[in-house]
């Protein structure tokens, strides 16, 4: 008895298991077994064979246990994942089981683990992929909101606003942008609980000090705790409002020069680096292509393409330079694009006349097009650069952008849109009304 | 709202279709009276008996049962109620336990708090997010608040004991520090708010008029340097204060509030006091007093520039009687000797009590400039400083200290806005040094040049190197002749001849004389010799510059050497072929103008100890019908002997005034020049940006005369380089 004097006994729903201690400190102060444990509570018995009694299911102790003993999650067979979260919510393990459940991300390592249906028919909006491994999925008029365990919470119902885009500040508030109904003053931004589905904010935009009603587009969120979205009001008030995440106010407002277009802007991106913001502007909602970098400070357009005077020789080679999505690359100061055909083409920031070099990586997707095509998308993360098409993603690496990784899941058609956060892909399909999870698994057990 | 609605529309019932799980219908107050017991058990310090795991578990069923609102609500009552016991506790405590008490029971509440926690902690987590509830130990916190120290019983009482306690502290008591900490560190916990309402501002309050009343009895009773080391103690206890037991936010408030009571209000009457302020304090060196003073208004607003203005009204004022004394104006090296002193002073005050703030070193240069410029002559005296520091002040003296000296000097001509007139004087006196070999150190001189050069540029220094160049190359011309002809001259007197570019040097009248017949051969031969090596250059003697050293041999066979000027050595000469000649005579012989001559005669007759020939009639002053002879009697205890032509070490009146003009003369063209580049790029200006942009150029050279600037400008317009404007009088116009 003497040798291990930190050896604890449980005896959980009638079975019993031995850990010790400094396993149990592995769970932390804010769980079950450290507020147990803690002095207050006088537990620590002299008699070290008293078991402790826990009136809970021993199959699921036994994962956990097992979980704060390495780290790493083991479902049998008889615990379905569900009945595993539960439990873990009970000890206050949710968060060390979220952490063990899937790998860091990397596009070259992805599985699919799983698919979700959702109930709707097809022809979503937007997946939204959340900080914590949730993710959300706008719908028409309706925003899906699920958390990591992929349990879909109260959704989101906007009454007949269209839905345009949404965002995740944390995992519980979700910034959501729709379109203004006619008559109604409707619209505009807000701001939900997603554990609720409630409406918890509303942003205004004002005018010369006059609250108006809006469109809201597209959003993007700065480190600096602002919110941007691309707006338009009923009296040309078009261009990008800027609100403060704490404060919910409005701090600013980017009017839309002549002859440019920022308030119908399909795509924002923050840029960290330079603290300026791409918007861009696409075909079809647009007969051209708009392309711009803004300067808040220096209330400034920084850097701006377009498509505008590009002579139509053919409407085939046409096709074959209209941008369909557009993403800056910070470290190579560059934008990347990509045409309906998935060519990429870059064009260099520092250079003030944007041109755009196509590399024309293959011509083997023209002639074969499905029927209801999808356009092609971009997302980047940690150097990698993502693009859809069709039903597949595909994950392009290095200086080169090298084709490294494709992802494909035959079910539902094509992708409309994806997402990537809280170290997963989330893909949404078009035909039928269903999303991928793809994670990365954790590190194999031989790694260091 | 709406379930009224409901209620009065619902007019039937549908039965659940499913069977209900059939929870017990009393299941909720059971649980709920266990937890109840359990916190009450705790808040008695008898938690030793409950089950974690029971009440985690009936928590949580509570929770998981739909129950969470009355879990919440009764957890809320129940802490209300204990909080309301504890308060009564506190309230009842007398005198000195009052705080101990309060500090007693906080401890209780957090630690009874930290178990409730533990035990909700599943309603913590799921229960309060979802319906926008205060988790567990911020309501506690919060209750706590509202119930204990917002009491009225305590609130205020809480406040006072606080400040009474730094009351006495102030007075030197000794307190419990320990309990203020943990009483403060409350407050703290409670929110910012809690602690600025409760505490920090009615500390400030009273510490303002603490100090408002101890800052008036200090001012009426010490001299300044007692004050402010009063002031700085105050200002240090106050900061320790707040590293001992109060918010660290709290310490720039506290010391704004000190600052503002003992330095800001009284910052004029400390900085003027009578005896002991400011003007005092510099004038007796008190570097301690001035670092402290320094220091504490540098904290305050316009503190520093109080300082600052006293500073320099007064080294203007003393300065001004410096450079304007009388008697300090007689003696040149003495004058620049004080200005370096009273600028070293104001150095070292800078250095060790104002931490080398820039600021005050501007001030002290444009203190400096100020008043070195109001005695027009400090540039001319400047220039004789460096002379008598370089004929013989630095003997002796090394390298670093040499250096050491120009720098200061230095420091003092970049104060000049004439710096012209110092470069004439200084290449007078350089002139004057190199042709009389009397300069001590070619390093030193060097030296200087380069120093010049670096502030004033490459134009300002070129014809000073040029002397230099002269003179090594004299050397070594001198050499080639004599390694040429050395052989042929034989005995004939040796020649030293130092051949000096036109232009380089200060000119000077040339005094014609006629050589001595042996003189003039052996002229004649260099002549030659120098005009053969360099073809198309024309000599010209500058007999006026000149000595010789002459061997005289006197009546009574007393051998002496004399040094003499070229003039003194002609008429000297003359003696070897007669034993006296009368006035007329030697003009006659030597050829030299009158006055010069009656200069020269004066010096070798009428100097007494120097007086190697002897006249007749004996009176001072030379006539023309004197005659002349050699003065056998003549005896010197030495055997070399200078005899000087009378040249003032300062210049004479009528030698300034030809010195200014010869300034004034050389500035024209700069003007102009100024004036020419400046439109050229403008093309069209008018009058009074024209003087702005002229001075602004010139600054570095001298302060060019508005009045002389619109002489030059009208002078440019005579010769056709600029026009006035035909519409605007104000405009100039620049013809290419």
């Amino acid at each position: 008895m003497g040798v291990q004097r930190d050896i604890v006994r449980f005896n959980v729903g009638g079975r019993i298991f031995e850990t010790t201690a400094t396993t149990l400190a592995n769970a932390g102060r804010n769980s079950y077994f450290g507020a147990m444990f803690d002095e207050n509570w006088d537990l620590i018995v002299e008699d070290q064979s008293k078991e402790h009694f826990i009136d809970r299911n021993p199959d699921c102790f036994s994962i956990l246990l097992d979980l704060l003993r390495t780290g790493e999650i083991y479902l049998t067979s008889n615990v379905p994942e569900k009945l595993l979260y539960r439990e873990a919510l009970f000890y206050g393990l949710l968060d060390h089981v979220r952490t063990a459940k899937w790998g860091s991300f990397d596009g070259n390592r992805l599985r699919l683990s799983r698919s979700v249906n959702g109930r709707a028919p097809g022809d979503g909006t937007a997946i939204r992929a959340g900080p914590d491994g949730g993710c959300c999925v706008a719908h028409g008029s309706m925003v899906h909101v699920y958390d990591w365990m992929l349990e879909e919470h109260s959704p989101i119902n906007l009454d007949y606003q269209r839905v345009n885009d949404a965002g995740w500040i944390n995992p519980d508030r979700l910034v959501v942008s729709a379109c203004e109904r006619l008559g109604r003053g409707d619209g505009g931004m807000g701001l939900f609980s997603t554990s609720a589905g409630e409406l918890r904010y509303k942003f205004h935009v004002s005018h010369e000090n006059q609250v108006k009603s809006y469109t809201a587009g597209a959003l993007s969120f700065s480190s600096d705790y602002k919110i941007y979205s691309s707006c338009k009001g009923r009296s040309n008030e078009y261009g990008i409002g800027v609100w403060d995440q704490n404060t919910g106010q409005q701090v600013d407002f980017f009017y839309e020069p002549p002859g440019w277009s920022l308030g119908d802007a399909d795509k924002l991106q923050w840029l960290n680096g330079t603290s300026c913001l791409l918007v861009s502007t696409l075909f079809p909602r647009k007969d051209n292509c708009y392309i711009s970098l803004l300067d808040f400070r220096a209330k400034k357009m920084v850097w701006a393409w377009s498509d505008i005077g590009t002579p139509i020789i053919d409407e085939r080679i046409s096709d074959e330079r209209r941008v369909r999505d557009a993403i800056a690359m910070e470290d190579t100061s560059s934008i990347c694009v990509v045409n309906e055909f998935e060519d990429l083409g870059f064009m260099d920031l520092r250079s003030r006349v944007g041109s755009v070099r196509w590399s024309s990586r293959s011509r083997l997707m023209k002639g074969k097009m499905p029927d209801e095509p999808c356009y092609p998308k971009l997302a980047l993360h940690e150097g990698q650069l993502f693009s859809s098409m069709n039903d597949s993603i595909s994950v392009f690496c290095g200086a080169d952008w090298v084709l490294t990784s494709r992802l494909r899941r035959s079910y539902g058609g094509s992708i409309c849109d994806f997402s990537i956060g809280g170290d997963r892909l989330f893909a949404l399909h078009s035909e039928e009304n269903v999303f991928d999870i793809w994670e990365a698994p954790p590190p194999p057990i031989m790694s260091s | 709202m709406s379930n009224n609605n409901n209620q009065k529309k619902r007019v039937f019932q549908i039965e659940a279709f499913k069977h209900k799980v059939v929870v017990d219908p009393k299941y909720a107050d059971k649980t709920w009276k266990i937890l109840e017991h359990a916190i009450n058990e705790i808040y008695n310090h008898n938690a030793s008996g409950l089950s974690f795991e029971e009440l985690y578990r009936n928590a949580y069923n509570m929770v998981l049962h739909k129950f969470g609102e009355k879990l919440y609500s009764g957890l809320v009552s129940t802490m209300t109620y204990h909080l309301n016991e504890t308060s009564r506790c506190i309230e009842a405590a007398q005198g000195a336990l009052f705080l101990e008490e309060l500090n007693r029971k906080w401890t209780d509440h957090n630690k009874a708090l930290e178990m409730i926690r533990d035990i909700l902690m599943y309603m913590d987590r799921t229960y309060i997010p979802s319906n926008r509830k205060t988790p567990v130990h911020e309501l506690g916190l919060n209750l706590w608040r509202d119930i204990v120290v917002h009491s009225p019983q305590i609130e205020t009482r809480l406040s006072n004991t606080l400040l009474e306690l730094i009351l006495r502290e102030r007075t030197a008591e000794v307190i419990n520090r320990g309990l203020m900490r943990s009483i403060i560190k409350m407050l703290m916990d409670l929110g910012p708010s809690v602690y600025q309402e409760q505490f920090e501002k009615p500390f400030l309050e009273l510490s303002a008029e603490f100090y408002r009343c101890e800052s008036q009895k200090f001012i009426e009773s010490c001299d300044c340097g007692h004050y402010l080391k009063k002031a700085e103690k105050r200002l240090n206890e106050e900061i320790e204060r707040v590293s001992n037991y109060l918010d660290t936010k709290s310490e720039i408030r506290i010391t704004n509030v000190v600052e503002k009571e003992m330095i800001a209000n009284h910052m004029l009457r400390l900085v003027n006091m009578e005896n002991s302020g400011l003007v005092s304090m510099l004038l007796d060196d008190k570097y301690e007093d001035l670092g402290r003073m320094y220091s504490l208004f540098r904290r305050v607003p316009n503190g520093l520039s109080t300082v600052r203005d006293v500073m320099t009204s007064h080294l203007r004022e003393t300065g001004k009687q410096l450079v304007t004394d009388p008697e300090k104006v007689k003696d040149p090296v003495e004058f620049v000797q004080c200005l370096l002193n009273e600028k070293d002073k104001y150095d070292k005050i800078i250095n060790v009590a104002f931490s080398n703030d820039k600021t005050f070193q501007n001030a002290l240069n444009s203190s400096f400039e100020f008043f070195i410029n109001l005695n027009s002559r400090s540039p001319e005296f400047i220039s004789l400083f460096v002379d008598d520091k370089l004929r013989k002040g630095l003997k002796g003296v090394s390298e670093e200290d040499v250096e050491i000296a120009l720098d200061k000097v230095m420091m003092l001509f970049r104060y000049l806005q004439e710096k012209d007139v110092f470069e004439k004087y200084y290449k007078q006196h350089l002139a004057k040094r190199l042709l009389s070999g009397k300069t001590i150190s070619d390093d030193a001189e060097r030296s200087l040049i380069v120093k010049l050069k670096t502030e004033c540029g490459y134009q300002f220094t070129s014809k000073l190197e040029g002397m230099f160049t002269d003179m090594k190359t004299s050397q070594d011309t001198m050499q080639g002749f004599y390694a040429t002809h050395g052989a042929e001259l034989g005995d004939s007197p040796t020649l030293a001849v130092q051949v000096l570019t036109t232009g380089s040097w200060p000119t000077q009248p040339i005094v014609t004389c006629n050589l001595p017949a042996e003189m003039s051969s052996l002229c004649e031969k260099f002549r030659s010799y120098y005009l053969g090596t360099h073809t198309g250059r024309r000599l010209t003697w500058q007999t006026n510059m000149g000595t010789a050293d002459l061997k005289a041999t006197f009546g009574k066979g007393q051998k002496h050497e004399l040094n003499v000027s070229t003039c003194q050595m002609c008429v000297l000469m003359l003696f070897n072929n007669a034993d006296r000649y009368s006035y007329k005579e030697i003009e006659q012989a030597t050829e030299i103008p009158s006055a010069d001559l009656k200069r020269c005669l004066q010096s070798l007759a009428c100097v007494k100890g120097k007086n190697v020939l002897r006249k007749d009639p004996m009176s001072k002053d030379i006539s023309e019908e004197d005659v002349f002879f050699v003065n056998d009697n003549f005896t010197s205890k030495l055997y070399k002997i200078k005899i000087g032509t009378v040249v003032a070490q300062k210049e004479s009146e009528p030698e300034k005034q030809e010195t200014r003009q010869r300034v004034e003369e050389d500035r024209k063209p700069q003007i102009e020049a100024a004036i020419v580049r400046i439109m050229k790029s403008r093309r069209v200006l008018d009058h009074n940006n024209i003087i702005t942009e002229v001075t602004k150029q010139l600054q570095s050279r001298f302060l060019a005369n508005p009045g002389e600037i619109k002489k030059r400008i009208e002078s440019l317009i005579e010769r056709e380089f600029l026009e006035r404007d035909g519409t605007d009088r104000h405009l100039y116009r620049y013809l290419a």
